[in-house]
């Protein structure tokens, strides 16, 4: 059987696209899972960890205080809703929507961020002191490390549309920069609940 | 070429020599291991066998189609025989699964009933404990006084189960003797746990089956298999502290021992070496090996290591010792007498 | 989206071409080197890198089997042997056989996709970068004695830094982390290009298998590769920061450890394997020319061996002691991914028998695989039973096993798939007389090597054992088996000698040279940068056979198809490619990639500091991330904004 030659024209389609069919959201996500499954192996390590040992926290050690985490929460997820006025003002090439969504989250995770590095200096126990410890620190060092790169990153966005320096390219990354910052609100929340409510929970009497 | 011979004939010979194999059983469970193994061994061979000559099949009919270099099939005719093809596969399969459900239950029976040997009775207790790299066994006992500390080598009866209650004081290791059961692993800060028997009187070889660093290479014991009578007069032997020097020059020898550095880390009991670095030499001349498996214990060989470990055993965790060539003969005479 | 039955309108062909030829052309010089990011030159980069480890590391498992070849031999001291076995396996596993892998991947799945690079070439680049630091490091390490000597797989507390202080063990574990990341973004990368860059009507039905594999194996990279980034960074902030992660003296647990490695560890060695059967189903559709038997039943075994790996990882700790429950659910799901792999078997063997079977090189290699890899998979089978495996593991049986399956289930496939596609990257044929006597002396040289080794470990004698007494009877085996490992050397310099003869001296190949049915061989040979003039259309699962549109059930007779469906309407005044939908590969929009850049290189080197740097000072991680972060900024300053206009 002969086919004729056959063309499949695609030139009237959209030179670009902001959403999840483009390449760099699948790249995004594809990154959010391996950081979530490294979060969730520590989670799951921190558990067995504290299931091996009858007492927890270990003695001279107190447990995390939980007000100020919790309370820190509120500007965390609010954060997320700036994010996502940045997406949408980045798919509608809203300049003045993408700057306010920008600054909005950057605002409210610095304030979160400042809230988690107080509560972080009144621990009284480093990551030498024994297994909590080493545990709580990687946590709180792990992710906090992500929530800088994001937020350098964001600061770095802001620059580049209120310069007027950005293109599509840009504007896909105010896209892929809120599904990084969703991701790093939602895995916070169990980690979270690990580090500061995991260890009591799992009391063993 | 003609050791290529040579070493083909080995396969056949060596079955039957081995002192430390999985295939020659001295007890209930390995024995049942290589049960479970030859019945492995001509059910997957067998599977072997059928796949490897459907595969030489398909090297001559493939062949054979290619030079057939019949016309385009038809459609019809195709079709079914891509039908005919995909049931093969789905019944092989299904076979598949069948045999695999043997071979798993199987093995499970075969585990459970290994693991139910200690299920009745009292086990006698046997703790070992790994170190780097030689073994301390501890004969555990209600009564204080029945408590056998010993390393490298130990005696058991025939016929009667023991519990290994395995431990480390460094990194892990593995307790191994094949012809009695599979291994068992010795993890710090934790306690693992074994049963063995033995029903053949014997000399077993264990080794350490975990990497454990330098020396994991040396690191074997001995385990005696015996009647209960001779198990009993070997435990009482053991248990006495060690013999007093019958001669001067064995007294000597103890004194040169108590005089070097060597008591820091040795224990013979009876006397003030109470060391407990390195293993516990009350009855070190009943012992077949020096250094875990090393070498023969051999009043040669003895001097030797004590002369110098770190080129008998490089690594090691004994120091060398500058021992005057004028004690170590009645020294290695003292060692050698702590039958 | 309709292909519509009109002659390509292609105006001035010639200025198209050169056009073409210019936008994708790479620069010249170092400088223009260190900026490549075409995914042939990566692609060729990862396998020729990755063969010169398998050189180092052939060369380390023959000092090992000199050691070995009689009892209480002198040859190494414990430590060297200590040292050479560990860097042979660490280098086989990390630095060959996962990047040999990814490098065949990356140089074939944007062809086979029928697309122009992969999704993100910059991060590809980067990538390999990061690889070639991981190698630099290790073998900077074994030349200054400093090489890793606590096993593949490093159990702590013997790897802590009580009992292995000096920075061999750090060297190990900052190398993991090196090939690690490279292997995350080679796995990002390449499912955002089988996704969303498969030509138009590639429907998923219509992968390749080949692409099939590296779909999944990508998949478990991603989801495996996390857990040896906590295990290895459990080392090494023990070792350097001094946390308790896995120090038993301090509430730590060694066994967590272990755990945590065999997560990864486990599904490791399907990373390896499973892009291997795809190696295979591509050469049994070319050298049978008839299609796959049951490629759903295909499709989903690999799936389906994708998910099982994870839920195994336990049967590497049997002895560990478990409670019974926990033994026989993990037999049982070691003894289950048999029936996926014996799936793979099958239908292979079904091919073959139905087919018009041309006995190449690389279907010798093909037949190859069929023995090792069956055998080794049996014995496998008996390493899943509880009782079994207690008698051997940590012997010489489990390293019989493995080689059986690494090198007969990955290494044989590999070199069949050198053989099939050498024409496609080179342009000439490898000689194929010399091929067979390769394919001859290998796996003659194999059997021999590894075979004794399966009687060796049921008569006890333990792995990583630097030597062994004359009483235990184990002589003349391991003199066998080292006998056997020349074989093996002498195989691999032949295949040399034929890679290089056949560069200069091969015939011509062609654009298809076999008359194989995916879209790689619709490229030129060697393929150009951009890879396809016009991006090709799938028209069916075997686009380069003439076949009915409906999928056909046989294709028994394959005649390559001389005029295909194309795509235009791309721009070709820059690397513009197609983005298609996930499920149905229909057109959604376009999308321009980035061309060369240094970035990824200097950036690259960034991060190495970093890593190197915080092996003998913590602090390396700190300034490590400021100047990497610099150097992305760089990566991603704004220059050329995209034109609004299509
Ligand atoms: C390419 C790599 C590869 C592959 C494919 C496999 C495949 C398998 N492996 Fe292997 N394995 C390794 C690489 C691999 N392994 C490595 C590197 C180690 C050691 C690591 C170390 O300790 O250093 C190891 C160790 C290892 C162990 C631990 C041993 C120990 O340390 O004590 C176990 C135990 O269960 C095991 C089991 C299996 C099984 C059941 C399969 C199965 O997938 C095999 C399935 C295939 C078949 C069975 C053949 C084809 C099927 C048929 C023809 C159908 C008919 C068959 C039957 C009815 C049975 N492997
Ligand atoms: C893909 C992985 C892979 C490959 C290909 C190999 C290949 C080989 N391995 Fe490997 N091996 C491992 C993975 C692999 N190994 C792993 C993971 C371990 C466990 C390590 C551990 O316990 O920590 C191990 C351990 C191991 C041991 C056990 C050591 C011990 O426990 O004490 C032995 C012993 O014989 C061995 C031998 C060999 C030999 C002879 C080859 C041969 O097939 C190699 C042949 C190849 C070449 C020789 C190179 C090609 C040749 C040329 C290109 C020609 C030019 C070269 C020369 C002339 C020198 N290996
Ligand atoms: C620093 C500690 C240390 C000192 C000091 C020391 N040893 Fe040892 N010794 C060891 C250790 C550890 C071993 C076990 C070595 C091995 O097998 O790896 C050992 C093993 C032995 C053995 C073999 C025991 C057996 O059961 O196989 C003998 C005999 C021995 N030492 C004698 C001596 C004598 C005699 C001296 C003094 C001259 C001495 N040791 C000094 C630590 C020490
Ligand atoms: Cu102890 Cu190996
Ligand atoms: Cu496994």
């Amino acid at each position: 059987m002969e086919l004729a030659p056959k063309t499949l024209d695609v030139s009237h389609l959209e030179p670009f696209d902001i959403s999840s069919q483009a390449p760099l959201w699948w790249g995004q996500v594809l990154i959010a899972c391996i950081e979530g499954t490294m979060f969730c192996l520590l989670i799951a390590a921190f558990l067995y960890t504290r299931l091996r040992v009858d007492v927890w926290p270990l003695p001279g050690d107190q447990f995390p205080h939980l007000t100020l985490p919790t309370l820190a929460l509120i500007p965390l997820i609010l954060s997320a809703v700036g994010s996502f006025i940045a997406s949408e003002g980045a798919k509608r090439n809203d300049r003045s929507r993408m700057i306010f969504g920008l600054t909005l989250n950057l605002v409210l995770a610095a304030i979160f961020f400042a809230m988690r590095i107080v509560e972080w200096h009144s621990l009284n126990f480093n990551w030498k002191a024994d297994i909590q410890g080493s545990y709580v620190w990687a946590f709180l060092g792990l992710h906090s490390f992500d929530v800088v790169g994001d937020l350098v990153f964001t600061l770095v966005l802001i620059f580049c549309v209120v310069s007027g320096r950005y293109g599509e390219k840009q504007r896909l990354g105010v896209h892929v920069d809120s599904v990084v910052w969703y991701f790093l609100v939602a895995i916070w929340i169990p980690i979270y609940l690990a580090i500061y409510w995991g260890p009591k929970l799992l009391e063993s009497q | 070429m003609k050791r290529l011979w040579f070493a083909l004939a080995a396969l056949a010979y060596s079955a039957a020599a081995q002192q430390q194999s999985a295939l020659n059983p001295a007890g209930p469970q390995s024995g049942r291991i290589a049960g479970l193994w030859w019945f492995f061994f001509y059910l997957l061979g067998a599977i072997f066998i059928i796949v490897m000559l459907i595969m030489l099949r398909t090297l001559m009919r493939g062949h054979r189609n290619a030079e057939e270099n019949q016309p385009l099939e038809n459609h019809e005719r195709a079709q079914t025989r891509e039908t005919r093809l995909r049931s093969i596969v789905t019944v092989s399969s299904v076979v598949t699964v069948v045999l695999l459900f043997i071979l798993l239950v199987a093995s499970i029976s075969i585990g459970k009933a290994n693991a139910d040997l200690g299920a009745s009775g009292k086990p006698m207790i046997i703790q070992v404990i790994g170190n780097q790299w030689w073994w301390q066994f501890s004969y555990l006992n209600d009564d204080p006084s029945q408590v056998l500390t010993t390393a490298n080598e130990i005696h058991i009866p025939i016929g009667k189960t023991v519990l290994i209650q395995g431990q480390s004081n460094d990194v892990i290791h593995s307790f191994w003797v094949p012809n009695l059961h599979g291994k068992r692993d010795l993890i710090p800060s934790r306690v693992t746990t074994e049963y063995i028997r033995a029903d053949r009187p014997g000399i077993y070889r264990g080794q350490c089956a975990e990497f454990c660093g330098l020396q994991h290479a040396h690191m074997a014991f001995y385990i005696v298999a015996e009647p209960e009578d001779k198990f009993k007069a070997w435990m009482q032997a053991q248990l006495q502290p060690a013999v007093a020097p019958a001669t001067p020059a064995l007294a000597q020898g103890q004194q040169n021992f108590l005089n070097y550095a060597c008591v820091y880390c040795h224990q013979i009991r009876g006397t003030t070496a109470s060391g407990t670095n390195g293993p516990d030499l009350t009855h070190f001349g009943s012992r077949r090996t020096i250094a875990a498996g090393t070498l023969p214990n051999t009043p040669g060989n003895l001097g030797g290591w004590i002369v110098n470990p770190q080129s008998i055993k490089p690594g090691n965790h004994m120091a060398t010792i500058a021992v005057k060539p004028d004690d170590l003969q009645p020294m290695i005479q003292y060692l050698e007498s702590l039958k | 989206m309709a292909t519509q039955d009109v002659s390509p309108h292609i105006p001035n062909e010639h200025a198209e071409l050169s056009l073409l030829d210019r936008v994708w052309q790479n620069g010249r010089g170092i400088f223009g080197w260190l900026s490549v990011t075409t995914h042939h030159a990566i692609g060729m980069r990862y396998i020729v890198t990755a063969f010169v480890m398998l050189l180092l590391g052939g060369i380390e498992a023959l000092l090992v089997r000199i050691q070995l070849a009689h009892s209480n031999n002198t040859f190494l001291g414990p430590d060297r042997y200590n040292e050479i076995f560990t860097t042979h396996g660490t280098t086989m596993m990390f630095l060959f056989a996962v990047p040999v892998m990814e490098g065949m991947a990356i140089y074939l799945v944007p062809m086979m996709c029928g697309t122009r690079n992969v999704a993100f070439p910059r991060l590809n680049a980067f990538g390999y970068w990061l690889y070639l630091g991981g190698c630099l490091f290790l073998y900077w390490g074994v030349f200054t004695n400093a090489a890793p000597d606590m096993g593949w797989f490093a159990y702590p507390p013997l790897s802590g830094p009580q009992f292995t202080p000096g920075k061999r063990t750090d060297i190990w574990a900052q190398m993991i982390t090196f090939t690690e990341v490279s292997a995350l973004c080679v796995a990002t990368e390449l499912i955002a290009t089988i996704f969303k860059m498969r030509a138009p009507r590639m429907s998923l039905n219509r992968i390749p298998l080949f692409v099939w594999s590296i779909l999944v194996q990508s998949f478990m990279t991603i989801f495996a590769m996390p857990a040896i980034v906590i295990a290895s960074s459990y080392l090494l902030s023990d070792r350097t920061v001094a946390t308790h992660f896995v120090n038993p003296a301090e509430g730590g647990d060694p066994i967590l450890y272990q755990h945590v490695f065999w997560f990864f560890g486990h599904p490791e060695v399907y990373i390896i394997f499973i892009p291997a059967l795809g190696f295979v189903s591509a050469i049994v559709t070319a050298h049978s020319r008839r299609a796959i038997v049951g490629y759903p039943a295909m499709v989903l075994s690999l799936i389906a061996n994708g998910f099982i790996a994870f839920g195994l990882w336990v049967h590497h700790m049997f002895a560990t002691g478990l409670p019974q429950i926990g033994e026989a659910y993990f037999t049982a799901s070691s003894m289950m991914i048999a029936v996926t792999s014996g799936i793979q078997i099958f239908c292979w063997l079904a091919t073959l028998w139905s087919g018009k079977v041309r006995l190449t090189t690389a279907l010798h290699f093909v037949y190859g695989f069929l023995v090792i890899f069956v055998l080794g998979g049996l014995t496998g089978v008996v390493l899943a039973s509880v009782p079994l495996d207690l008698q051997v593991h940590d012997t010489f049986f489990v390293v019989a096993h493995f080689h059986y399956v690494l090198i007969g289930g990955a290494l044989f496939p590999l070199f069949g798939a050198l053989y099939h596609w050498y024409p496609k990257m080179t342009g000439r044929m490898m000689s194929e007389r010399l091929g067979k006597i390769n394919f001859w002396f290998l796996f003659i040289g194999f059997n021999l090597t590894f075979f004794p080794m399966h009687i060796l470990g049921l008569h006890g004698m333990p792995r990583r054992v630097y030597t062994y007494g004359p009483e235990m009877g184990w002589d003349n085996l391991n003199l066998l088996a080292t006998i056997g490992a020349f074989i093996i050397a002498i195989g691999g310099i032949l295949f040399l000698v034929n890679v290089f003869w056949s560069r200069r001296h091969g015939r011509i190949a062609g654009n298809n040279p076999w008359e194989a049915d995916s879209l790689e061989w619709a490229a030129a040979s060697p393929p150009k940068n951009y890879n396809f003039e016009f991006l090709p259309v799938a028209t069916s699962r075997y686009p380069l056979w003439v076949a009915p549109e409906s999928e056909p059930a046989s294709l028994s007779k394959a005649k390559t198809q001389p005029d295909r469906a194309v795509v235009t309407g791309l721009r070709n005044d820059r690397r513009e490619v197609l983005v298609t939908t996930l499920m149905d590969a229909e057109p959604h929009h376009r999308y321009v990639l980035p061309g060369s850049s240094i970035w990824p290189f200097i950036t690259a080197i960034c991060v190495s500091i970093g890593f190197i740097g915080s092996v003998f000072n913590p602090w390396y991680i700190i300034s490590g991330s400021i100047i990497s972060g610099l150097a992305l900024l760089g990566w991603f300053w704004p220059r050329k904004l995209l034109e609004l206009e299509p």
